[in-house]
């Protein structure tokens, strides 16, 4: 069981930071990155593979940063300065933002970036 | 057990050298022995806004180049006794001051002395990297501007990277109206961001600009609220938990009931 549910995982190293990352501070990883922090604005996070962000992502993210379309970013509050995915970029719309207080994820859908909500537990069931 | 604080920003001219007049002041009229070093060569301050500047007759470069001994190079404060000046120049640049000159001060004025307090110049180049090296504590001043909170969170990073943990924020020029009316951040908002501990926060005074064109440190002054948050501030680096002063004690009855009705 346990190996046929690493089949279907992408095979990418992982590594975990356990800070927060300020302004100026800059990490990039050939894999997945994972923060257990948050991103503050004037950060900056690359990242082959996805970015998974454990706390309130406010700087610039790029996952799949070689071009893997199906990198994903996902945060806590999902509020980057800039996000990309591959060779897409993506920023939050001038003006008024809306902030839901929950999850969310990033990804590549039909040539556009989209952002949607990342439901926990049963929601989620069936649907990744 | 005296203590190497340094006090810094990132930006420039949200209230260093205020902060570090007031907070030295403040540390004197409790009875303890300060020095304050200004560490901003060429671009000197704190000799201005304590008052001191027609005392000056040795700095601190004179020191470090061996030209006087360091007790000569220290002005005794007019006011309050205990606290001391060490000055630096105005016509040299930051080159003329290393970080291993400022540590070796810092060590022999930490032995003369309770608190050592370092005024940082804005930036984070070498006069920040000279004036960081000697500290063992830090404070990090901001004012509830997107720009300065952006530079604060940068410093804080360095000053963690050089293994200075845990310093703490000052949040200047607040303006409590501004607040309420969602046209400023609160504190609230600052302290999400910069994830550090609060040691006080100054309200927005005009006397505090008449106090340091004076040369006078508003912490001296009993009827104002800046002085009173700067006298609070004094306590808490004594290690005494003061509470958070109210910024608008002027508020009548009428304004407090329509602010808890909902009315603001």
């Amino acid at each position: 069981m346990t190996q046929h549910l690493l089949e279907t995982a992408r095979d990418l190293p992982a590594v975990i930071i356990e800070r927060t990352l300020r302004s100026g501070q800059i990490v990039h990883y050939e894999g997945n990155l994972v923060i257990l922090g948050d991103v503050n604005p004037g950060a900056e996070v690359t990242a082959t593979g996805d970015v998974v962000v454990m706390g309130v992502l406010r700087g610039t993210v790029h996952a799949g940063a070689s071009g893997d379309q199906s990198a994903t970013v996902i945060a806590f509050r999902l509020q980057p300065t800039q996000l990309r995915i591959a060779g897409y970029i993506a920023r939050s719309p001038d003006g008024e933002t809306i902030n839901p207080n929950q999850p969310e994820i990033a990804r590549v859908k039909d040539g556009i970036v989209t952002i949607e909500d990342f439901p926990i537990g049963g929601e989620r069931a069936g649907k990744n | 057990m005296s203590e190497v604080i340094v006090v810094t920003s990132g930006k420039g001219g949200v209230g260093k050298t205020t902060v570090t007049a007031n907070i030295g002041c403040g540390l004197a009229m409790m009875g303890h022995k300060v020095a304050l070093i200004d560490a901003d060569t060429g671009l000197r301050n704190l000799d201005v806004v304590l008052g001191l500047e027609n005392r000056i007759v040795y700095d601190l470069t004179d020191v470090i180049a061996g030209n006087c001994r360091l007790r000569q190079a220290l002005i005794k404060d007019k006011r309050y006794e205990g606290l001391h000046l060490l000055p630096t120049a105005q016509t040299k640049d930051k080159s003329a001051v290393q970080p291993e000159h400022m540590i070796s001060l810092s060590e022999e004025l930490r032995d003369l002395f309770d608190y050592v307090i370092l005024d940082c110049p804005a930036g984070i180049e070498q006069g920040f990297k000279s004036a960081i090296a000697a500290a063992e504590k830090a404070i990090v001043v901001t004012t509830p501007e997107v720009a300065a909170i952006r530079d604060a969170d940068r410093v804080i990073g360095l000053l963690e990277s050089s293994g200075l943990n845990d310093p703490k924020v000052i949040i200047n020029r607040m303006r409590t109206k501004m607040v309420d009316r969602g046209d400023m951040m609160s504190i609230e908002d600052i302290l999400d961001i910069l994830g550090i501990e609060l040691l006080g926060v100054i309200p927005d005074d005009e006397q505090i600009i008449v106090g340091t064109n004076r040369g006078e440190p508003i912490v001296g002054n009993d009827e104002s609220l800046s002085g009173k948050a700067f006298r609070n501030i004094v306590m808490r680096i004594l290690g005494e938990p003061v509470p958070l002063l109210n910024l608008e004690p002027n508020q009548g009855f009428f304004l407090k009931l329509k602010k808890i009705i909902g009315f603001k």
